[in-house]
């Protein structure tokens, strides 16, 4: 163990005991963030190239997210700190500050992505002529309540959204009973380099882990939060991978290919003598899937600036809002929402591959710091 | 703000009059004689003295019984021998100006040798008018002890010390209140209780600065950790044997004297709808109505803004056949759902408020009428629609199902957020001002515990005896919400060693 973090630069990293969460709301917190609105409509994307063998490379993908995982505990455990001491550490005062910014500009950008995608599914769905203006407002203020309150209050949100998503699963038993399995046969009739096309692509979906970088200080037991963060991303597997069977047992493969939303339209099979068309009950629900997602990536986005500059969290807050809000007004029509989807994931990837570059610099400095 | 520092500035000129007036035994005397049941008898015979008290809060029976015979069978000349013959405990001679107007004002007898001295002779003779132990009347259980709190602080801490007969069972007592003086009892199982939330108490308890406290509800509000959310964060109950219940926990119970509810704390959201009653039936049973009681705070919050939601936005979701029956009873109806839905539950707020006011005979009466007569004729006039009226009415019955007084009228209250959500944006406007709840209910806490506890954060252990209440053997530890200083109950292996067969 090297003792690289220097503390009480910038906004120290001491956290007070009351502050610290349990090791198992790591598993929520991994969880939560990973699933967003991202696993409405991630079926189409990733069957564009691997076909029904899709499934295979969520499998794939959710082994890859464990390895990145690992890799992430490894650096902040040798580290003792968070992604900004990391950077400074690693790239000096200047660069890694800078390094540190841009990664807070993409939890910002990644908070607007989710908003305005999950606007766009009220506006499709439910509402057409939804006053984006007014509804991102009232949303953001429901955020900046629960932010203002706190990571503790975040971790809440977290814990309760994974709790009311669950029972949301249970519709995937319609589309069930009208299955043809035999969609999924014969298993891996695609090329390997498709296959990992949509490896890529499936990678995409699990975009979250990476803000375990910030919050890492806040765990009271880091040791054993490290399996409970395992646990996450294997929950988060199972959801996706769930999902996409069912989608390509329910769907043919050219119909599937025309479904944005593939999950959404599920909900619609979905009846009971006293309701039907669940996909109205299903949206709104996942306005508990949704909140715990911006609300972290707000958090982090400003936690990360409060640790660079010394000022107060709030400030960055309002700032980070007023960005959110106008950014998600102005983006209008559905090109330029398919785009900043597309956007955004381009940068999610890297910020992934960045992960294995920050693992090896960080193991680099640290042999050459106790060589010394 | 003006207000408030007129009233202190008046609070203060009385301060100063008093203390002007009062600053001697005769200013006193001359002050207390203005009002027409203080009595001043100058007593000669044998002993040669003054008898000072004030009729109406004396025990007239006392005084004659223990106090004048002795001054007239014997020739007592100072304070000392009055002392030494009069058969009661507690008798003070003080020349204490602050003392003697305080206890001259609980209902002692004050006797002076001659007009001109300042030491007196002070006897407590107090007598409080206080009703008696009756029935629970706002938390009634079918099975179980019926007694409920009165009035009265010594009362009430009997009632809890005779179900509690330890002596690590402790009774603080604080005066509260510039002008009402009340008295606060804090009590607390020394031993079980953490003693950070007894601080905690006391603490808060003790900065309360105020000129009256009349009821316990005002101590819940001036010490409650966030006094603008409407969910209350102290149990208030009139039980004691749910008070006595909740110390063996580690809680701590708040007694306000002239109060005929105690708090306890720290307290979570489950708590409130938990009854006494589901102690006193098998779990089964118990667990079975605590999620009917849950059940029944949602629907009663959720029912009607969802009618809103769905008939106004969304009615594809109803299906074919419910449809017809809804369309038939809404044909008629001039109105959009929120307002008919508003119209209606204002009808039954208001029944409920007039019940509440009324004497308890015509309350009964004006229930059936309004009910009854005003239900049928606004449908019939084609004011609401059948289901509509059926929707409200069983909305309302359910929020009666809770135990706790406090938490059903916030039921009532955050039901209209709920409607406004469902008008404006349809079932997402709902789910955002659930969000918008739960985000508050986490961010509550109660003496500095987490109110939303064991939900959030999550406790295995709290959960046996949240939303179903597990048999007692399996509840061999205290909740964990107190931080209990010795958290066992009972030894579980010894409570659970099985028996093989026939021994």
């Amino acid at each position: 163990m090297s003792k690289i973090t220097r503390e009480n630069e910038a906004g120290s990293l001491s956290i007070p005991e009351n502050l610290l969460v349990t090791s198992s709301s790591a598993f929520f917190l991994i969880n939560s963030m990973q699933v967003g609105v991202g696993i409405l409509g991630f079926e189409r994307y990733i069957a564009r190239d691997a076909g029904y063998d899709g499934w295979i490379s969520i499998l794939i993908a959710g082994g890859i997210l464990h390895i990145l995982l690992w890799m992430i505990f490894q650096i902040l455990e040798d580290s003792k700190g968070d992604l900004v001491s990391i950077h400074r550490d690693v790239f000096g005062k200047y660069a890694g500050h800078f390094l540190s910014i841009i990664f807070s500009l993409y939890l910002l950008l990644l908070s607007v992505t989710v908003l305005r995608t999950f606007i766009e599914v009220i506006q499709v769905w439910i509402f057409p002529r939804l006053n984006v203006w007014i509804f991102t407002f009232i949303f953001l203020s429901i955020i900046y309540y629960f932010v203002a309150g706190g990571f503790r209050v975040v971790v809440a949100i977290c814990l309760i959204s994974t709790v009311l998503g669950l029972p949301i699963l249970l519709l995937k038993y319609f589309p069930i009973q009208l299955a043809n399995v035999e969609n999924l046969f014969p298993v891996v009739d695609h090329s390997l380099s498709d296959i990992l096309k949509s490896v890529k692509t499936a990678t995409l979906s699990f975009l979250g882990i990476e803000l375990l970088l910030i919050y890492y200080p806040f765990l009271k037991y880091p040791q054993s939060s490290r399996k409970w963060a395992h646990f996450g991303v294997f929950f988060t597997v199972l959801i996706y991978l769930g999902s996409a069977l069912v989608s390509f047992v329910y769907y043919n493969e050219d119909q599937l290919q025309h479904m944005i939303w593939a999950t959404i339209t599920l909900w619609k099979i979905v009846e009971f003598p006293f309701i039907e068309r669940f996909e109205y009950v299903g949206i709104a629900m996942w306005v508990y899937i949704i909140i715990p997602n911006i609300c972290l990536a707000l958090w982090a986005a400003t936690r990360v600036l409060k640790r660079i500059f010394k000022c107060r969290q709030k400030k960055f807050l309002w700032v980070y809002f007023f960005i959110t809000f106008l950014a998600t007004g102005l983006l209008g029509d559905r090109q330029s929402i398919d785009l900043l989807n597309k956007y955004t994931g381009i940068v999610g990837f890297y910020v992934l591959l960045y992960i294995p570059v920050l693992f090896i610099l960080t193991k680099l400095v640290n042999k050459v710091r106790n060589r010394k | 703000m003006w207000k408030k520092m007129k009233r202190v500035k008046e609070f203060k000129s009385w301060k100063a009059n008093e203390t002007k007036q009062g600053d001697s035994l005769q200013g006193l005397i001359e002050k207390l004689k203005q009002s027409k049941d203080f009595v001043t008898y100058h007593h000669s015979g044998p002993t040669n003295c003054f008898l000072y008290y004030i009729k109406t809060i004396n025990e007239q029976g006392f005084l004659h019984q223990s106090v004048l015979p002795i001054l007239k069978n014997n020739a007592l000349h100072t304070l000392d021998q009055i002392k030494d013959k009069i058969p009661v405990e507690n008798i003070t001679i003080t020349s204490d100006l602050e003392e003697i107007r305080r206890k001259i004002m609980q209902g002692n007898i004050m006797i002076q040798i001659k007009v001109t001295d300042d030491e007196v002779l002070l006897i407590p003779a107090a007598t409080v008018e206080t009703r008696k132990v009756t029935t629970p009347e706002v938390e009634f259980s079918v099975v179980g002890p019926k007694e409920a709190f009165v009035e009265s602080l010594d009362t009430n801490l009997n009632l809890i010390r005779k179900r509690l007969p330890l002596p690590e069972l402790t009774v603080r007592e604080l005066v509260v209140g510039k002008v009402s003086k009340t008295r606060v009892a804090i009590v607390y199982i020394d031993g079980i209780a953490n003693m950070e939330n007894v601080n905690t108490v006391l603490q808060r308890i003790g900065d309360i600065e105020y000129d009256q406290i009349i009821d316990s509800s005002f101590i819940t509000q001036m010490i409650s950790d966030n006094s603008n959310s409407p969910f209350p964060q102290l149990l208030d109950t009139e039980r004691p044997d749910r008070i006595s219940g909740v110390l063996t926990e580690g809680k701590i119970a708040i007694l306000v004297d002239g109060s005929p509810s105690g708090l306890t704390g720290p307290t979570t959201i489950v708590e409130f709808f938990s009854a006494s009653d589901d102690y006193y039936l098998t779990w089964h049973l118990a667990s079975a109505l605590r999620l009917l009681r849950l059940f029944a705070v949602i629907f009663s919050v959720l029912t009607t803004p969802l009618y809103v939601a769905i008939l106004t936005y969304h009615h594809e979701m109803i299906p074919e056949d419910l449809m017809s029956t809804i369309i038939t009873s809404r044909a008629d109806i001039p109105f959009p759902p929120i307002l008919e839905v508003i119209i209606l539950e204002l009808t039954i707020e208001l029944l409920r408020e007039a019940g509440a006011r009324l004497p308890t005979k015509v309350g009964q009466t004006i229930g059936i009428v309004g009910g009854i007569v005003i239900g049928t004729a606004a449908v019939e006039a084609g004011l609401t629609s059948n289901v509509l009226l059926i929707i409200v009415a069983l909305a309302a019955l359910a929020s009666f199902t809770t135990p706790v007084y406090q938490i059903g009228n916030t039921i009532r209250l955050i039901r209209f957020p709920f409607l406004i959500g469902a008008q404006w944006y349809g079932l997402i406007g709902i789910s955002m001002c659930m969000a918008f709840f739960i985000g508050h209910l986490t961010k509550l806490q109660s003496l500095g515990r987490p109110f939303f506890a064991p939900l959030y954060p999550f406790r295995i252990r709290d959960l046996k005896d949240a939303f179903v209440r597990l048999p007692f053997n399996k509840q061999s530890k205290r909740p964990m919400q107190t931080r209990p200083v010795d958290s066992t109950r009972f030894n579980p292996k010894r409570a659970n060693e099985k028996r093989d067969i026939d021994e």
